[in-house]
């Protein structure tokens, strides 16, 4: 997918492809599936929704495919309303999680059949489909069966397919799931590329969070079919806005306390007799409110404990940890003894027994290490760390 | 991680793979006995005796005698066209069925597959008896003809009549491999020609047709050849006007006594027959990509 050819959807998709959902509701077989889902595309977005299998993503896809008719709320593409519009009269390409390549046909068939649908002429069939297949790195292989395709040929096949009829969305349904690890991240890589060069307008269901964080440009998590918090991969990861999303994407730490007051780099805290501070998910609690800090193991620094008075001090700044300008950022910080370190490679993790109890860090490889049974401080920037009602 | 790889060794996995051919041939082994033994050995002899005179010496009379006699030819015509019928008003009524079939829960398609079976479980002398009533003179279909003011026509001991019989049987065989057929398809297939802009009736004729294609060419041998072969039901619907091979086989065979010339005409069928589906097959997967059959 490296070649260098100009789909002709390059010039003019940037400038389409914006969904909007109001309010759409499906249940299946009695069951609320999806309960009212909100969102809003730009074009040339690349948007995931994220979530565990039955949070109602995939069906939430199907709707804006078209394969299942929403029982309320707009679906509209561009302004136009597509919510009763069959399928196949809507422009959308999709590549389902089994590819969906008919067996029948042959690659350059299968890319082929969207073109055909629309009465587009040989000549101009034959181009398209070989200018795309090479866009997707197929081409040599245009007249090979699906069956005699690798996983990783075949999710291209699809892809192209989806592609070749310059839709109006993408719409990609858990298409890295059969690959195994390593050609899942290079393709995952690719498509993200791929995406980025043409610009069309990308919705990917996935349940797979680290793909969500390389891929997006902004990530829906799901849950019990609503979406719980729509935002840039960054915010997501370093401000969940709800408990689901704190503990679904990767580890975290929970901090029970009491809201303070506005700080100068957030909003203070007490949590176990200590100020820290956090950036409110949503609107700023009131004062003396119950509160959880959602801090993810990454942000932690940890610094030598100050005697009495505690708190991150200028003079106790380590290699790595707290840098001289943001000293103190974050409050008092909170104080604790280290449980445990272990060097995993790419980070140490640093286990921290606080009266708030554990904190868990993940210090940069070259960090100081701290030695068990030392005296910490626990800090971080309040930017990196999201605090919600409790 | 040691532990997963070994999983994956090949010669670990084709070391096990030995004996379990070994069982497989085992499995197989009360079928093909009983093939070999009900099967394969009385069609030689069949063929042998086929080129005998009564007296036991070698000729070639039998089936000059047969292929020679324009009435012959064309009851060999009459029986191929009379299963060829039968075939596609199985094909014909059994595909939308099992069309219908595919979208139901187990439930349903248990109840269903088993309406489909009932005719099986009752005598074909039985059944044939039944449809003898059900169309005669004063049967509900005459009935019904004659309240609404027109003649009744002759619906009995006609091809019409063979073949209504004939499609009642046989309709199971059509079904039930059709159905396995469609079961295989990858349900989002067409989802996804949908989605590429194809209609109802574009998606089945470019994608449902030709995947099930495999069950619909073995829905078809089967009820071809039992057809072909068929004897109680056409002899009983048909009377006298309808006459089929293998009543020409049993009436050699037991009135004229002349077992050379029922081999003769029977051996016949059974070449005339599977030619005629090898043809057919072959026909199918010349059309067919490499992926429905390879």
């Amino acid at each position: 997918m490296t070649s260098t050819t100009e789909a002709p959807a390059e010039a003019t998709a940037a400038r389409r492809g914006r969904l909007r959902l109001n309010g759409v509701r499906k249940a299946l077989g009695g069951k609320e599936v999806v309960s009212s889902v909100d969102l809003e595309t730009e074009p040339g977005e690349f948007l995931t929704l994220l979530g565990p299998s039955g949070c109602g993503k995939t069906t939430t896809l199907n709707m804006v495919a078209g394969h299942l008719t929403a029982d309320g709320g707009v679906i509209e593409v561009d302004g136009r309303d597509v919510t009763a519009v069959p399928p196949h009269r809507r422009s959308m390409g999709m590549v389902f999680q089994s590819y969906a390549l008919f067996p029948h046909m042959t690659v350059a068939d299968n890319v082929a059949f969207g073109l055909r649908m629309r009465r587009v002429p040989a000549a101009r069939r034959r181009r398209q489909v070989a200018e795309v297949l090479e866009m997707v790195g197929l081409d040599g292989l245009a007249e090979r069966h699906p069956r005699r395709l690798s996983g990783g040929q075949q999710q291209r096949a699809a892809l192209a397919r989806a592609l070749v009829i310059q839709p109006d969305l993408l719409l990609l349904d858990e298409p890295f799931s059969n690959l195994d690890a390593q050609l899942r991240v290079r393709l995952r890589d690719e498509v993200a590329a791929l995406q980025r060069r043409i610009g069309t307008t990308t919705i990917l269901v996935t349940h797979d969070q680290e793909e969500a964080l390389a891929v997006s440009d902004r990530i829906a998590v799901m849950a019990d079919g609503v979406i719980q918090q729509l935002d840039r991969p960054r915010e997501i990861y370093l401000r969940p806005a709800t408990d689901f999303v704190a503990r679904f994407i990767g580890e975290v730490n929970a901090l029970d306390g009491t809201a303070q007051g506005p700080a100068a780099d957030g909003y203070a805290c007490r949590v176990a007799g200590r100020t820290v501070a956090a950036t409110p998910a949503g609107e700023p609690p009131a004062e003396g409110a119950a509160v959880r800090l959602y801090v993810r193991p990454e942000v932690v620094r940890v610094g030598p404990g100050g005697v009495g008075s505690g708190g991150v001090g200028p003079g106790e700044v380590g290699p790595g940890e707290v840098g001289p300008g943001e000293v103190g950022a974050g409050g008092e910080g909170l104080r604790g003894t280290v449980r445990e370190t272990r060097f995993l490679g790419s980070r140490i993790r640093c286990v921290v027994a606080t009266p708030a109890g554990e904190v868990r860090a993940a210090l940069p490889f070259d960090a100081r290490v701290p030695a068990q049974g030392e005296e910490v401080t626990c800090s971080w920037r309040p930017s990196d760390a999201s605090l919600t009602a409790r | 991680m040691a532990a997963l790889g070994r999983l994956a060794d090949g010669p670990v996995k084709r070391r096990a793979g030995t004996p379990r051919r070994r069982t497989g041939l085992l499995l197989a082994l009360p079928a093909v006995a009983i093939f070999a033994l009900l099967f394969v050995a009385p069609l030689f002899t069949l063929v042998a005796n086929s080129f005998r005179t009564q007296t036991g010496a070698f000729t070639l009379d039998n089936y000059a005698r047969f292929l020679g006699d324009p009435f012959y030819r064309g009851v060999l015509w009459n029986t191929l066209r009379v299963a060829a019928l039968t075939t596609a008003g199985c094909l014909l009524v059994g595909y939308p069925f099992a069309l219908y079939l595919r979208g139901r829960s187990p439930r349903v398609r248990n109840w269903l597959a088993l309406l489909l079976l009932s005719p099986l479980l009752i005598s074909m002398v039985i059944r044939a008896y039944g449809w003898l009533v059900v169309l005669g003179p004063a049967g509900p279909v005459a009935s019904v003809i004659a309240w609404l003011g027109l003649t009744p026509p002759q619906l009995l001991y006609n091809d019409t009549a063979v073949l209504v019989g004939m499609v009642h049987v046989m309709l199971a065989y059509m079904v039930l491999p059709l159905m396995g057929s469609l079961d295989r398809i990858d349900p989002t297939l067409v989802p996804a020609a949908k989605g590429l802009g194809a209609g109802g009736w574009t998606c089945f004729w470019r994608i449902t047709l030709p995947l099930s294609a495999p069950g619909m060419l073995a829905g078809a041998m089967i009820v071809f050849s039992l057809t072909a072969s068929s004897f109680v039901t056409p002899a009983i619907l048909g009377g006298p006007k309808v006459k089929l091979m293998p009543y020409f086989v049993y009436t050699q065979a037991t009135t004229t006594l002349d077992w050379p010339y029922a081999a003769a005409i029977g051996f016949v069928l059974v070449v005339v027959t599977t030619g005629l589906l090898l043809g057919y097959s072959r026909l199918l997967r010349r059309g067919r990509g490499e992926a429905v059959f390879g």
